[in-house]
This record gives structure tokens, sequence and C-alpha cells, in this order.
């Protein structure tokens, strides 16, 4: 079994070929929108790429969704790209010397034929920036043999057979993209790299953080199986899971292979029969709209697989799972076999039987069945007898699901999806270039600075934590360090467990911080003042109406002197004003009468 | 191109590009597929395509040292010729003359982004593919039409002249008496308007329509336009009119295209694929090939079965000026275009450039050499630098003063490239100077309307916004 891991993260910089900023539009709504479609073109190597060709059997329109503040001609591929933008290629120069890799001398901007759609002109412009880094773990060292600069897709609104949505706010934000070697030994050790390479950079502070700015492809290759990339896995706790569940699947699926060659089984002819004769007045749901929509019924004898589609290979997942996710590709939702119960669809004993008797079914042989229109339904089982006639784990880019198990996206893409991106130049990186670049800060510096700053648990908590740099501006603003970590790592989380959150948490706690550095108010009152800032008033308010400000000085030398120096009753009543150790001096000095009381 | 100590190297040890070798830099060994130097760069840099796909440039170690570049194997690709430079082919002599089939569409190759290739030695786009490889990348077309092709030229627009012109005329006669049912021209856009401007002139009262066609994003990419406009050219070639015309995107979508006028056109956009529009007319169609769709907007020529009707005047002058008056202009400008036949001048409003009516002291009038040009029977045209909006020298003192010197326009709403067209196509039919102004200022293809519509100049756009 071999793990390796590619980690994309993007950058702190305006978009990668234009001059838009990299923000994210809040607004759901279509501002312009864009219809068009793709075609597949030859690499400079005159080969043709399968990933292409497969997405363009599908003859999808796509529709685009512009946003004036975030986008221009040039995502919306009526402009040629504009030089790479040079702050990005910084960030990932100073991403690279932290994993030790070393620069290209000349940067050449590839374009990725990608045409799902996800990208207007149908590539994604990728760069390799280093090669040849690694980073050390408990396991050993891991190499990371390249380090890429590449844009970011747009994302996905909604997907049919016929059409895809897309918006464009996304599209063109740099990321970096860092690619290990297979070298990880198990999926413990996956998440301690994948959390390292997080770590270092998120140490740079010029990387995004929330969520989708980080995501994580798993790539697994088995003995016997192929090598399978796994995409999506935005949570470090699912890594070990999909690893495991992978490598299952892989082997399920060599052991069929197996059993399918000692059988005869394969090749599969292409023998699609139109059954909704049969079936046109079966009992059954999804036949009765089907059919109401206009659907055929369309089967497909697959001889001497019987048993074979009903073998799990992953948990909630059958062979006929795999062959369904290949006829997904044409728009269905899914398949009938007759390796499940088919009493779930109702059919009558008569209709088996004559299903059985027209696929010429012996005992040993088993069927598929797709409910569609009628040249969707074509396209789905020839998709289901492709996969089915594979003699081999074929290699494919997957897609995470949140339960650890993966279904099938694509066929993995080969070296002809990428060709040179001709409307930029080359950037050659000079040694005087590289030399001038800082080096920004590393992994180690952050943790030492950090541990000067904390205790040792929350030094370690702020380094992996998604706070880090609101801390590091709050103590730069001046915000005493422990209380800055205290309150991000533990009172606003449990503030969020009660269900208390905040539009704007960084204005929330500079404005928090500042007026406690005014010493309006002690730190015991620190949660009751966020709970009233939560719907966005001011401190200041927030101290007035809730009478929260400080009791200090002649004031609290009153309270004392009231409360005859008795701190216990003090505290109790006045826990959120004063401040302990101010009441414990005021008590000293002021030697009220009844000393028991101290 | 690599630097000369590099291509040294590489004759001396036998690597080609393509061979998988093996390059040593500063930064540790690199093992990849060599590939073609850009024209810009570091010439020092070799490019090196790695096994993942991604090209990197390796400044290899010591160009003196041998051992900086070994080779690891011969190319293994199949088709090893296809990274190497394309060469235009420019001989259209020897492709002149029809060889096609009565009933089908032809297609003639200029050139252009629409049939481009990747020149990786320049690392530019290169316009280099041949119909027929565009009729191998779209197989829709045989459901349009049953089509046979030709290359005429490969070359960018901007190097057109009126010996290309012509060319193309010619190809268009022949192939028209071979009886096609209509002819669809491949082309670059930046000089797209001139050539179908030409056309309209040398070709009139044609039996069957000539479509311009082009791209404006390049064939290389996924997005290119190049299919849905050819396909839609295609199409139009086969409809029921026979105009000289241009089809392009209708709008930023893939969704329909336009049908221009040849005269009428105007590439108004550097990127956009809806970068042309019709000027101060409405496009002749609004046409969709997938919807089978042919909305007439405005009347046309209906197509002829009668070959013998057609008007060839292939005769052009190569020799006419074109100038953009500017505030400041220089008359000793004005005394070099005496070397030329004719002269556009593309001049500001209703018509005026620098005539200094007041005296002013500071200000030039370049009454005085338009008029010595004109009285040594070199024309002078004007054209509207507003493209929008007809001239009228009756308005003010500086175009009353111009039309008195004989300025060629008053009363034209012709787009200045078309106009330059006209001006190169009358010099080729007459020199009498009387004449030469009757025909300028004489609506011959469309190109002078005598009604200004009440839309603004692009009723096309008017149209979308209300529907």
């Amino acid at each position: 079994m071999k793990i390796g891991i590619e980690i994309h993260s993007r950058l702190l910089s305006d978009k990668l070929f234009c001059n838009c900023p990299s923000t994210l539009t809040e607004d759901q709504s279509p501002e312009i929108k864009i219809e068009r479609m793709l075609h597949p073109v030859l690499s400079e190597l005159g080969e043709s790429d399968r990933t292409g060709i497969a997405e363009f059997k599908k003859g999808k329109t796509f529709e685009y969704w512009a946003y004036r503040n975030c986008n221009c001609l040039v995502e919306t591929d009526e402009e040629p790209p504009h030089p790479l933008n040079s702050d990005a290629l910084k960030i990932v120069l100073q991403i690279a010397m932290q994993l030790n890799a070393t620069p290209v001398d000349e940067v050449q901007i590839m374009r990725k034929m990608v045409i799902d759609g996800s990208n207007t002109s149908g590539f994604q412009r990728t760069s390799l920036i280093a090669l040849n880094g690694h980073i050390e773990s408990s396991k050993g060292t891991i190499n990371i043999p390249m380090i890429a600069l590449e844009e970011e897709s747009s994302g996905i609104v909604s997907s049919s057979e016929n059409r895809a949505v897309y918006r464009l706010d996304r599209l063109g934000i740099p990321l970096v993209e860092i690619s290990t070697s297979p070298d990880i030994k198990d999926g413990a050790h996956l998440v301690e790299v994948a959390e390292k390479i997080g770590l270092i950079l998120r140490a740079t502070g010029k990387v995004a953080r929330g969520l989708g700015t980080i995501r994580q492809d798993v790539n697994v290759s088995t003995e016997g199986g192929s090598r399978v990339e796994i995409k999506g896995a935005q949570d470090l706790k699912m890594l070990p899971p999909l690893v495991d569940i992978e490598v299952k699947r892989q082997l399920e699926l060599v052991k069929i292979l197996v059993e399918l060659r000692e059988r005869k089984a394969l090749p599969i002819k292409s023998e699609v029969v139109d059954v909704t004769k049969i079936l046109h007045s079966a009992n059954s749901p999804l036949i009765i709209n089907g059919l109401k929509a206009g659907a055929v019924v369309l089967a497909q004898k697959l001889p001497l697989h019987k048993g074979i589609l009903g073998r799990e290979i992953a948990p909630g997942k059958r062979y006929g799972t795999e062959l369904s996710d290949y006829a997904k590709r044409a728009g269905v939702k899914g398949l009938i076999h007759s390796d499940e119960n088919l009493d779930k669809y109702s059919f009558s004993e008569t209709e088996i039987t004559q299903l059985r008797s027209i696929l010429d079914l012996s005992d040993a042989d088993a069927f598929v069945m797709v409910v569609a229109p009628a040249e969707q339904a074509q396209k789905a089982l020839s998709y289901v007898i492709e996969r089915a006639n594979m003699d081999h784990v074929p290699e494919e880019t997957r897609r995470a699901n949140p339960d650890g198990t993966s279904t099938f996206m694509r066929p993995l893409p080969g070296r002809a999806r990428l060709y040179p991106e001709t409307d930029i130049p080359p950037t050659r990186l000079t040694q005087e270039f590289l030399q001038s670049l800082d080096r920004g800060e590393s992994l180690e510096d952050k943790k030492a600075k950090l541990e000067k700053l904390l205790n040792p648990d929350l030094a370690k908590t702020m380094l992996r934590s998604r706070n880090l740099h609101l801390f590091e501006k709050l103590v730069e603003l001046g915000a005493d360090p422990m209380m800055a970590a205290t309150t991000l790592e533990n009172t606003l989380v449990s503030l969020r467990r009660d269900g208390i959150e905040f539009n704007d948490l960084e204005k929330t706690l500079k404005d928090l911080f500042g007026e406690y550095k005014k010493g309006s108010f002690v730190k015991a009152a620190i949660p009751d003042v966020l709970k009233g800032m939560a719907k966005g008033s001011p401190a200041s308010t927030v101290l007035k109406v809730f009478r929260l400000q400080k009791i200090t000085g002649i004031e609290l030398e009153k309270l004392v002197a009231k409360e005859q120096c008795n701190q216990a009753a003090i505290m109790q009543k006045y826990r959120l004003q004063v401040d302990p150790q101010e009441v414990t001096e005021l008590i000293a000095k002021l030697k009220c009468e009844n000393p028991d009381y101290r | 191109m690599y630097a000369p100590e590099i291509e040294k190297l590489l004759k001396q040890k036998k690597i080609s590009l393509g061979d998988q070798v093996k390059v040593v830099s500063s930064s540790g060994e690199f093992i990849g597929l060599l590939m073609p130097r850009p024209e810009y760069g570091d010439q020092g840099v070799l490019i090196i395509k790695l096994n993942t796909g991604y090209n990197v440039g390796i400044a290899p170690l010591s160009l003196n040292d041998p051992t900086s570049i070994e080779i690891v194997s011969k190319s293994s690709l199949t088709k090893p010729t296809n990274i190497k430079t394309a060469k235009p082919t420019n001989s259209p002599e020897k492709h002149i003359g029809a060889n096609g089939s009565a009933g089908e569409v032809v297609v003639l190759g200029c050139g252009g982004t629409i049939a481009s290739k990747v020149d990786y030695k320049s690392g530019a786009v290169y316009p280099a593919i041949s119909p027929e490889e565009l009729r191998a990348s779209f197989p829709q077309i045989e459901k349009i039409s049953t089509i046979h092709t030709k290359q005429l030229f490969s070359i960018f627009s901007e190097d057109m002249s009126v010996w290309h012109w012509q060319q193309m005329a010619e190809a268009c006669i022949a192939e028209i008496k071979e009886g096609v049912t209509g002819i669809v021209l491949m082309h670059g856009t930046d000089t797209l308007g001139y050539s179908s401007a030409a056309l309209s002139f040398m070709l009139q009262n044609l039996p069957v329509p000539i479509v311009f066609v082009g791209a404006q994003r390049s064939s290389d990419r996924p997005s290119s336009d190049n299919e849905q406009n050819l396909l839609n050219a295609i199409f139009a070639a086969k409809a029921d009119f026979a105009e000289v015309s241009v089809c392009m995107h209708g709008e930023s979508n893939d969704s329909f295209a336009f049908l221009h006028r040849g005269t009428r056109i105007r590439k108004m956009h550097t990127s956009r694929r809806d970068a042309f529009r019709s000027i101060n007319a409405s496009p002749l169609a609004k046409i969709d090939y997938a919807s089978n769709k042919f909305e007439k907007l405005q009347e046309t020529k209906p197509r002829s079965t009668d070959v013998g009707k057609i008007e060839i005047n292939t005769k052009m002058s190569d020799n006419v000026a074109m100038a953009y008056f500017h505030p400041g202009m220089q008359p000793g400008f004005f005394k070099h275009l005496s070397a030329y036949d004719g002269a556009v001048v593309i001049a500001t409003g209703m018509g005026h450039v620098a005539t200094n009516p007041f005296g002013e002291k500071h200000s030039k009038s370049l009454l005085e050499p338009i008029k010595e040009l004109i009285s040594s029977n070199i024309p002078v045209v004007f054209a509207p630098q507003t493209l929008s909006g007809r001239l009228n020298l009756n308005v003010y003192s500086a175009g009353r003063l111009l039309k008195e010197a004989g300025v060629i326009g008053d009363g034209c709403d012709y787009l200045p490239e078309t106009a330059f067209a006209k001006l190169s196509w009358v010099l080729g039919q007459t020199k009498d100077m009387k004449k030469i102004k009757e025909l300028m200022e004489k609506n011959l293809v469309g190109e002078i309307s005598s009604r200004s519509t009440l839309d603004f100049d692009e009723p096309q756009f008017i149209e979308r916004c209300c529907e």
C-alpha cells in the first residue's frame, strides 16, 4: 500500500491572472449569467486526454454566475490572462523554502485540461514552482516532489445530465498545491503529515483560513489494484477511514476480478434490451413515474455475474454501486440490478419471469436495468458495460463522502492533460530575486514564539488553532497573550456552544481588548461582555447597559468599607465588577474593624 | 531556439526535441522530454516536460560541461512532428481553382485564430489548422452540410493585402462556377472587416452567399468560439440570401450568431466573443444552426440560379493611404500622401479636420495640403471617427471649406475601413476624379444608407436588452 497526499491551500492575495480581489460574494443570486459549451483539444504532444474525452461525451451546457465586484472578462474567458500575480508567486516561494524545496529556474505556466466546466476556458492554469522538498515525520522523511501554484476553479451550484451551473467568484483565487511522494505509511501517519504541512502553511500567515480554503486529496495505491485519487477531504479526522476503506475497496475489487476471470464472465457483450413493454404496468412507483415522464426501461444481461453485484466492497457499497456510479455519469439516478432485493420495486412474478426470459438469463447470470429517457438510458448502460468489462481496478479520481467511503468522479487524468499556456510568457527566477525574498516565519519560529507568550498547553493549542492569525493581531495591538488565547480557545468555544456567534469576530475582539486595556471592566466579566456584544453593540455600550463597568479606586474603597472588608461577600456580589487582587490590597490597607472576615 | 552553446551541445549529442533527457542544474538532476524553446525568455534555460506533464525551465549547470545534458531515450511520441514549428503554407496559386462538387458548401482557409495552433517555438498562437483538420475536429459539420475545403493561406489577418483579397475573390469565383451552395471564408478577426468590404465591391450580384467567419478565442482552448462560429457560418452559407457577409457570436453566451453585411461590420472589442457589431445598420439575421433558426432582421439579396449575372471586378489599387486626424496634426504629414493613389482621412465629427477659419495663431490649417493633393488628382475621402452617424460637410465652416476643396464623403455613413476598401476598389475601376467622387458617394453594396434610422449604432444590442 502506498499513500501520498496533495494539499491545496488558498493564498492571501488578489487573483492569480487578473486584478480582481479574492473575495467570495455572499450574494447567492448571479448578477450576470453566461452560457457556454466546451470541446476537447489536443495537447502539444498530439495526444488527447482520457479525462477530456470522458467529460466531452457528456455534451453539457455550462451556466456561469458572475459578480461585478470579483469577476472581470478574464474569468469569463473573454480576455486573455494578465501576467502571473507576483505576490502569489512570492508566497509560494516562501512556502517552498519552508518545505526545503528548490525553486525551478524558470516558471512555465501550463493549462490543465478540465472540461467538466469548472473553468470557463476549459483548463485550469497551473505552474510548477519548486521541486524536491521534504519534511520530517515520526516515521521518516516525507518527500515533496512538487509544489505548484494554480488557480482555483469555480464553485458548483448544481449539475444535471445536460447542464452544470457554476459560480465564478472563486475562479482564479491562487492556490498552492503541495504533493508528497507515496511515503506515508498508514492512516494515522497521513493525519500527522497533513497536519504538519497545514501548520507550516499557517505559520507563514499568508494562506487563507476558514471553510473550504484548504483541501486534501489522498492518493492510495495497492498491490494488484491501482492508483486512486480521492478528492475533497476537508477534515483531517476523515483521512484514516478514507484510506482504510479505499484499501479494502481495491482488495475486494481484485478478488471480484479474480472470480470473474475464473467464471470466464468477461468480456460482456453489449446487448441492451428495451423491456418497457414488459414492465409498463408494473406497480412500482419508480417505473410508474418514470414512464409518465417519457422514460424507457432498458436492461442488460451480465452473464455469469450472479452474486457479484451484491458483493460488499466498502461499507454500504456493493459492486453494483460501483457500476451505478458509472451509470450516473449519464445523469440517471441509479441502477436496478438482480442481486438486490427486487421486492422493493413490487414487480410481479410474471414480470420477473418475462424479464428473465427476454434477457435469456440462466441461474448464474445477473442483469442491470435503468429507467430514463431513451438516449440517456442507452448512455448509462454503455458506461456500465464499459466499467464491467475493465480487466483491472481502474485508475480513478473519486470524491470523498462524509462516511469515509468515496464515489467515482472521472478517470484519473494523464500527462496529456497538460499543455503550455501561451498567453503568458515564462518567469525567470534568478538567484538575486530568490535571495531577496523574505523566508517568512517557519513552524519552529512560530512554536518558539508562542511558547514564550503562553503556557505549554495553550501554546500547543494556539499553534493548531484557526484563530492563530487573529491571536497574533490581538497581541500586536497590546492584548495580554494569555487572556487573548483563553478568550479565543475557551470562552468563545463555550459561547458558541450556547449558540452565540459573532458577525465580525476580529472587530469585536479588538474592541473588547481595547476597552479592557483602558481598565473599563474586569477579566471575569469577559464572557458576559461578549454575550452582550454578540448582537453588534460596542463594548462601551454593553458595559453601561449591563452594569459591568469596573468598580475601582474610591468607589471600591467605599464598597469594601460598606461590606466591612468581607472579601467573600464582596466577591460573591460583585464578582463581575471588581478585581480580586485590588480588593485584597484594599482590605489590607483599610484594616476593617472586624478582622475575622478577612 | 536555444542559445547557440546549447544548440551545439544538443547537435553533438544527437539530442532532438521530444527526446527524454537528463539535465544537471545547480539544484539537482531532472529527467523529462526536451521541449522547444519559445523565442522570448532566457535562451539558456532548457524547457523540460516532466513525467507529470508539467513543463519547467531548468538552467544547465554549465554549458561547457558536456555532461550537463544527457540523452536518456529517443522520442517515443507517435507524432513527433506535432511539436515542431508549423510552417505556413503560403502558395495559394496552386490552390486556386475549384476541386469541389456542386451543391456543397466550400470552406476556404485564410488563417487567423479560428484555424490556429500553438506555435511552441514562439510560444504564441499560430494560424495553421487546415479546414480538413477542422472537419475532423467538428464532426457536427456533416450534419449541417456536406463540405469541401481548401487552404488559401495561413496568415495573421494583419498580414493581408490587396493581393490576398484578390486571391480570395478569385477562389470564390472558381467555386461559384463549380456550383457550390455557399462559401465560408475562415479569416483572422483583426482585419476581417476590410476583407469582407473588399469582396463586397469586387463580387457583386452574387448567386450564393459568401460568409466570412473568425474566432476571438484561440482554437487550442476547449472554450474557443471557433466551433459555434464555424457551424453557424456553414449553416448561413446554405441560407436563402446572396451577399458577402460576416458570421460571429451574437453575445458572450454560446447561443446564437449574428450575420452581418460585409460592408457594415466592425470589430469593437479586442477580445470578447461578441466583438463584431454592425455599425449604422442592423445585422442581416440572427441565426442558430442548432435550432435551425435563420431570423431575418433586414432585407437581403436573394439567391439566384443565374451565375452569369455575377459582376466580377477584382482590380484594385494597392496604394491607398489612411490617416487618422488628431488635434495639432502637422500640414507636412499630408505632403507625404502625394505618393499615394488616394487617401482616406478619418475625420472628426461630421467630417472635419483643422482648417483654422478664424486665423488662430497657434493653429495650423490642413486645407492647403488637402487642396494640393486633390489638384494633383489624388482623391481625399473622409470617413467618421465616431463610426456611428453620417458625415455632413454643410453645417460648419470647416466642413464647407473642405467640401469646396473637393473632399469626398459628404452625406456618407460608411465605416472608415469600408471607405478604404471602397476607394482601393474604385481606383481600380477609374482614374477620373469626377467619377471617383460619384462612385464613392453612391451606395453600391449596402455600404451607405439613405436614411439614418432611429436606433443608435447597435440596433442588435438594443433589441437584445429589450427582449
